[in-house]
């Protein structure tokens, strides 16, 4: 007798139809993109042969409203002549106020009167960091479409865990200017472990110890049949192989007696300061050479223990993370099966040193540590765009700082804890301090400080719409969810009345919707009738999408969960939708989503407590079956 | 509502788990049942979905998450196993007998003079474990008043009363485990 099969729930039932998924690991130094070939995930190389691209972007000019740029290894190249107008570490920047980015900056930030984020002036103009990652992201969507040959379904972007919910929706918000479908923001340790993980298959705990560019994170995941748990994150999100960078930095300008370097000069020696930290992962010193203002060349060396010296404080710090983490994971070292060590920065001898004596066991370094974060990426990617994987694999993340909001007398009062497993929601009781108060303004600040001003502000917003009542005498629910991304939204609800009050949020360190929307317009700087099509493509696509979603859930599950006639009144809506969508009323088509989603909202109810029965029920019946 | 209303409604943690409604729980089912539950509804599985699907999947991954936090830790079970006899702990503050505060005072003085030790990290180590030991005792006589409790035709509230001062008890010991906890890092990082 032929087998019947049947698919995966929340997979599509075109199998054979190969989705186009990719990797994105978007870092402080170098970016890269990956996507799956015949199985195995592979950074892909530009057409000199390069895999890393360096995330510097240099500014040219701007034609109409586009911004003309070089990036990657011209724009580096170009870097010590241009300093201004040549960005690097941007990603130091996302989702950081003023006061965060001056510290070792060259460039002239300028904030504008109606916007809380930072610009930095260009010859092109005023550039936020969304916008300058947004130039990154296009060239590494360019390349991957180039080596595919086709359109790319989705993207995942890898975040170092320690990113705050400013810094993650800043890199969302850039992967939008880019014209990436975002499929998931993932934690670049957790990337790394998926990348490690599913080559070596080892179940137990593994320490993912990351220090890259300008980010340092360690997580703590635990490997069960084909589950990825993280125990605990922690990091610093502020330090990095920049910082070993700058130690030298430091040390050259004492050396050289040079008080007042200018943008030039301060950039030719951070780049003789690197030159010299890769030197010293090989030899035992480095000669320095720099050529100052009036012609003359300071000329020195560095050695290995010298400098050592310099980066043992910077590198003590990344240990107290690791301790925190070892505590709210609950394990001691020798619980602990193997260390991973991911980032460019692990290469530095003294790092592998301290961090292997510190968990008192080898590191591994088997995977290129600059290349294992982009290739999970393009592993998991390709799980999430439902191509058939072998290997039936979850990610079960954490949210790396804790959620609070503010109340009396300046306290931080936690909502959600640091390393709770995401998604996350949690409801929050507030009540009214004045007769008759219609409107209360709320304060949601991430981090673990009993003070809310060593905390970083998220967002305020406002209440409003309360009933007017005595005081104490209304009950209103704010309801704090983080999803699978670790991103935050709010909702509130006066309970005693039912009145859904109205959130206003305003993003302390992000930009506001309406200007992200008017940057992307400005990217498509041509005519209306551009726009409009382009609105067009997308609503036919999100049109197609929902038709494809909602076919595959009828074939799964459409006999067991519906009667005769619901299964016809969807099947009806659906070939109503996908009439409509030939069409070009972009208003019709989204309407009619709207529609499709609203006749098909109780069937999706019932999928989802379906799929936790089975998943209950399923367990007992393999049991009778092995 | 009746007792036996309360405890099979279909939508309680425990079922929602697989799990019998119960203050001893088998941690390996629960894991084991907790990521079969997540294989199949988990946002992952639904970044194809429609709209309406992914934002179904989080809320319900949100909702499995917290019952899999609230039922793995003993404290937050037994607050949880209360709230469904309509107790919210910390209203009967008066039940705990004197000594027991007595005893709390001690601990917290000993805690707080720590730093003053000639060696701190070791004399928090001591207070931690008998921090411990002692929540693990109220954890077993929990189990044992809590099986009374759930296996009771009637309500029984003078055990209730009994079974709720138990578990105030423990959160006293929790937060306490918490400071040391706290405590236990700053040493650290000043070391």
């Amino acid at each position: 007798m032929a087998l019947l099969q049947i698919s995966e729930p929340g997979q599509t039932t075109a199998p054979h139809q190969h989705k186009l998924a990719i990797g994105i690991d978007l870092g402080t130094t170098n970016s890269l993109v990956a996507s799956l070939k015949s199985g195995m995930a592979e950074t892909i190389a530009d057409e000199d042969g390069h895999h890393l691209l360096p995330s510097v972007v240099q500014f040219l000019g701007k034609n109409n409203s586009l911004y003309q740029t070089d990036v990657g290894h011209q724009a580096q190249k170009n870097a010590s002549r241009d300093p201004l107008n040549t960005i690097s570490s941007v990603k130091r920047y996302m989702g950081r106020g003023l006061e965060d980015i001056k510290k070792h900056s060259i460039y002239n930030f300028v904030t504008e009167e109606d916007s809380v984020v930072p610009r930095i002036r260009t010859i092109a103009g005023d550039v936020s960091a969304v916008e300058v990652s947004a130039e990154i992201l296009k060239k590494l969507k360019q390349r991957a479409v180039d080596a595919l040959g086709g359109d790319l379904t989705g993207a995942l972007i890898t975040v170092p865990a320690y990113f705050d919910d400013a810094q993650r929706q800043a890199t969302k918000d850039a992967a939008k200017l880019a014209g990436l479908k975002v499929l998931r923001l993932i934690n670049e340790p957790t990337a790394a472990a998926v990348a490690y993980g599913l080559d070596s298959g080892s179940e137990g705990i593994h320490v993912i110890y990351d220090l890259g560019g300008g980010t340092f994170d360690i997580s703590i995941l635990k490997l069960t049949k084909g589950v990825f748990e993280v125990l605990a994150t922690a990091g610093d999100s502020a330090l990095g192989g920049d910082d070993l960078d700058h130690a030298i930095t430091d040390w050259i300008l004492a050396e050289a007696q040079i008080n007042d370097p200018d943008a030039v000069l301060l950039r030719t020696i951070l780049d003789a300061a690197r030159q010299a930290k890769e030197t010293l992962s090989e030899q035992d010193s480095a000669s320095l050479a720099v050529e100052l203002p009036d012609g003359s060349i300071w000329e020195n060396k560095l050695s290995l223990q010298q400098f050592e010296k310099l980066i043992k404080p910077l590198i003590r710090k990344t240990l107290v993370p690791c301790r925190r983490t070892l505590r709210d994971a609950n394990i001691e070292t020798d619980d602990i099966q193997d260390v991973v060590m991911v980032g460019g920065s692990t290469r530095v001898p003294l790092v592998r040193q301290m961090v292997g004596e510190f968990f008192a066991t080898e590191p591994l370094v088997n995977i290129d540590p600059d290349k294992v974060v982009a290739i999970g990426a393009a592993r998991q990617a390709d799980v999430l765009v439902g191509n058939k994987s072998d290997e039936e694999m979850l990610l079960l993340d954490v949210t790396p700082l804790s959620l609070g909001l503010e109340t009396m007398g300046g306290l931080a009062e936690k909502v959600i804890h640091r390393n709770t497993t995401i998604p996350v929601a949690r409801a929050q009781d507030f009540t009214t301090f004045k007769d008759g108060q219609t409107a209360m303004a709320i304060h949601v600040v991430q981090g673990e400080r009993e003070l809310i001003s060593d905390c970083r502000s998220l967002a305020r917003f406002e209440l409003r719409g309360i009933p007017p009542m005595v005081a104490g005498a209304a009950r209103i629910r704010v309801t704090f969810q983080i999803d699978a991304d670790g991103l935050l939204s709010v909702s509130a609800r006066e309970e005693s009345s039912g009145v859904e009050s109205r959130i206003q949020v305003k993003p302390s360190y992000g930009l506001s919707d309406g200007e992200i929307e008017s940057m992307l317009k400005d990217s498509f700087s041509y005519a209306q009738d551009d726009i409009d099509a382009r609105k067009l493509r997308e609503e036919q696509v999100e049109a197609g999408r929902v038709v494809e979603a909602l076919q595959a859930a009828l074939v799964e599950d459409g006999e067991a969960l519906l009667s005769a006639d619901e299964r016809s009144t969807i099947r009806q809506a659906i070939d109503e939708l996908i009439e409509i969508s030939k069409g070009s009323e972009q208003r019709a088509i989204k309407l009619k989503i709207e529609s499709v989603d609203k006749i098909s909202a109780n069937f999706a109810q019932r999928r989802m407590d379906a799929s936790i029965n089975k998943a209950l029920a399923g367990k007992k019946v393999n049991k009778l079956n092995q | 509502m009746t007792d036996s209303i309360k405890k099979n409604h279909p939508d309680n943690y425990f079922s929602l788990l697989g799990l019998p409604v119960s203050f001893s729980i088998d941690k390996e089912t629960l894991t084991t049942n907790y990521h079969d539950i997540q294989k199949s509804i988990h946002p992952d599985k639904f970044a194809n979905a429609t709209d309406r699907e992914r934002c179904l999947s989080v809320q319900k991954a949100a909702q499995i998450n917290d019952a899999l936090q609230t039922l793995k830790n003993p404290l937050q079970r037994s607050i949880y196993l209360l709230s469904r006899y309509g107790i919210e702990l910390g209203e009967n503050n008066n039940s705990i007998d004197p000594a027991f505060l007595m005893e709390q005072m001690e601990l917290r003085e000993n805690l707080s003079q720590v730093n003053d030790k000639d060696d701190p990290l070791g004399e928090l180590d001591t207070i931690l474990d008998d921090v411990k030991s002692r929540i693990n005792k109220i954890i077993s006589g929990l189990e044992n008043l809590f099986h009374e409790l759930l296996s009771a035709d009637e309500q029984d509230d003078e055990l209730l009363k009994k079974t709720s001062a138990q578990v105030l008890k423990m959160q006293f010991l929790n937060r306490l485990q918490e400071e040391c906890l706290d405590k236990e890092e700053d040493l650290a990082d000043q070391l």
